[in-house]
């Protein structure tokens, strides 16, 4: 099975410059790439520029969210206090990810990654560098790619540390309902000890369908559930499929009423 | 109160009859005759077919990289004392930038936003001709970056972080603004030309004579491409260039032949050594080149890692010899809102 991520490949021992706790003295993990190749990087890391973009892009979706949605947070107990954790969520607005990482406190910011399809957020330029400067998404490969993405994913993930936002459907419900969970998720979680917080989002499809230009100010509630840990799931077929269904009814179970 | 009226201030843009000044058009037709020398040289090498095709796209590249950063950075200087700032100032931020995501101090974003800001302010001291101001940057930003270093109470790599910090700020804040700070002078445009002119053909001198002649390595530990017989030939023929161009472009004392001779000579071991500085930071790290901007030259810090060292070496000699911006307007801006 030569292109299987899977645990009995050891991950690369991380850089020893990956936090700022342990500074030390080596280049930038995207070091010799062009701009746009940095943005579309798993090594892609922060600067002053993103840095001052993530902040004020969070920043000013936080209190949109709070003022035109008037966002409530229902169980914020169980969000880990330190990455690496990964939220996982029901999928049908484009608001869904603005919700989900708005909360989360300003100093994660930088390693906050918000997993996006890079069919929509990184085919062209300018929305590339918005997806990077802004967002501070990482890209999904949906097609032919996905194997090696998620391995990619899996690898930064344990190795920064840092914390994902996905929808681990795989793609946005046009109708509203909840989509069967794809098996991708397990790929990163299985075999690992991080923690996998689920997550209900109530009336961000109200607020902004599929088909929907702008938003309409309909209130957004967001239910969290207590996390989840797959250390003892083996990283195999069987493995991922039963991850795939303990969040789905994890994430359905948060569902209100 | 007074206004920042036009009337009140020198001019900071326009071309103000740069091109009646005999040196800056001998400079440009000599900028222009270079390019096409360049281009014909390279032209007639691949004809011949006596280069290998890697060797061939390699020369292309760095010759088409001249023929747009040659634009790029006349224009700005032709236009007067406020772009030649601005590119300056441009140039320092992305020469950290490659600096720091090569050293790892960009993830301090503290001492990266500290560095930016002692960039911006050296360069606005030389546009503000504000000598106090500027000399006084330097002690100042040493102050500031070990100060704020201190905040974030981790002496675990503080010196990395405050030697990599007052580095930085004094390499693309200090050295480099000694080119704005040229512009106080009206007659600038012509000495700034002919400094970037020999810059650039010092390293093309010291490629050409190494590649001809060969012999030892001028340090092979920190640059293996480079040696003694090219670090000569670039001081003889620089020298040489700056002479012949030197007397048509230079006015009064500096015009005289010793001046000439011990200008070229500076300007010709000052670049080698800014370039083997930047190689030595390349080494220690362990990466080719800076970055990728610009192709075939590597990043911009690749580019001008010459003009780092060889700015204020030619600076303090002029300014020691001649004066500079004497009798022009001090303290342009900041007498407006500072008094």
């Amino acid at each position: 099975m030569p292109d299987t991520p899977s645990a009995s490949e050891p991950t690369p021992p991380s850089p020893p410059a990956a936090s700022a706790g342990d500074w030390a003295y080596a280049p930038a993990k995207d070091h010799g790439l062009s701009e746009l190749e940095r943005a579309r990087s798993y090594k892609r890391e922060a600067g002053l520029i993103s840095t001052i973009g993530h902040q004020c892009w969070w920043a000013g979706v936080r209190t949109y969210l709070r003022l035109y949605h008037r966002l409530q947070v229902i169980g914020a107990e169980h969000f880990p206090k330190e990455p690496p954790f990964i939220l996982v969520a029901n999928h049908s607005s484009h608001l869904d990810a603005m919700v989900l990482a708005a909360p989360l406190p300003m100093r994660l910011r930088d390693r906050i990654f918000p997993v996006a399809a890079a069919d929509v957020f990184f085919e062209n330029a300018p929305v590339t560098l918005f997806a990077s400067l802004m967002l501070n998404a990482l890209p999904m490969h949906r097609a032919n790619r996905g194997r090696h993405a998620l391995k990619e994913l899996r690898e930064r993930l344990v190795g920064e540390p840092c914390a994902f936002i996905l929808f681990p459907e795989g793609a946005r419900s046009r109708t509203g309902e909840m989509l069967p969970v794809k098996s991708g998720i397990g790929m990163i979680v299985a075999e690992s000890a991080v923690p996998v917080v689920p997550c209900w989002l109530e009336g961000c499809f109200e607020a902004m369908r599929p088909n929907q230009k702008l938003p309409r100010p309909r209130k957004i509630r967001m239910h969290i559930g207590p996390a989840e840990r797959f250390a003892g799931t083996p990283n195999t077929r069987d493995g991922w499929d039963h991850i795939a269904k303990t969040l789905e009814s994890r994430i359905r179970s948060l569902r209100p009423g | 109160m007074p206004t920042l009226a036009s009337t009140t201030l020198p001019p900071m843009f326009g071309f103000d009859g740069s091109l009646d000044d005999p040196g800056v058009r001998l400079l440009l037709m000599v900028i222009s005759g270079l390019l096409a020398a360049a281009v014909l040289i390279v032209g007639a090498l691949a004809a011949s077919g006596r280069v290998g095709p890697e060797m061939r796209s390699e020369l292309t590249k760095r010759t088409l990289a001249w023929a747009v950063m040659a634009p790029l950075v006349g224009l700005p200087i032709l236009l007067g004392k406020l772009p030649t700032v601005l590119m300056v100032t441009i140039i320092g931020l992305l020469c950290y930038r490659e600096f720091a995501r090569a050293t790892g101090l960009f993830r301090d974003k503290t001492m990266s936003a500290l560095v930016a800001v002692g960039i911006v302010l050296f360069n606005f001291a030389a546009l503000d001709h504000w000598f106090g101001l500027w000399q006084a940057l330097s002690p100042l930003s040493l102050i500031v970056i070990a100060a704020c270093a201190i905040l974030r109470d981790q002496p675990k790599g503080y010196i990395q972080r405050v030697g990599l910090g007052v580095f930085s700020v004094l390499l693309f804040g200090a050295c480099l603004s000694h080119l704005s700070y040229f512009a106080n002078e009206p007659t600038y445009r012509a000495p700034l030309l002919l400094l970037i002119i020999a810059m650039g053909m010092n390293d093309v001198f010291a490629f050409c004579t190494g590649k001809l002649i060969g012999g030892p390595k001028l340090r092979p530990n920190t640059s293996p491409g480079k040696t003694i017989s090219g670090a000569l030939g670039a001081i003889a023929l620089t020298t040489t260039l700056a002479v012949v161009l030197g007397s048509r472009v230079f006015s009064g004392e500096l015009a005289a032949l010793p001046h000439l001779i011990v200008m070229g000579m500076l300007v010709s071991i000052a670049g080698i050594l800014g370039d083997l500085t930047v190689s030595s930071v390349k080494r220690d790290v362990g990466i080719k080149d800076m970055g990728n901007v610009i192709p075939g030259h590597g990043g911009v810090l690749d580019r001008v890692n010459s003009l780092l060292l060889a700015a204020p070496a030619i600076f303090h000699y002029v300014m020691y010899f001649r004066g500079l911006g004497e009798g022009q307007p001090t303290r342009i801006f900041s007498r407006l809102f500072l008094g």
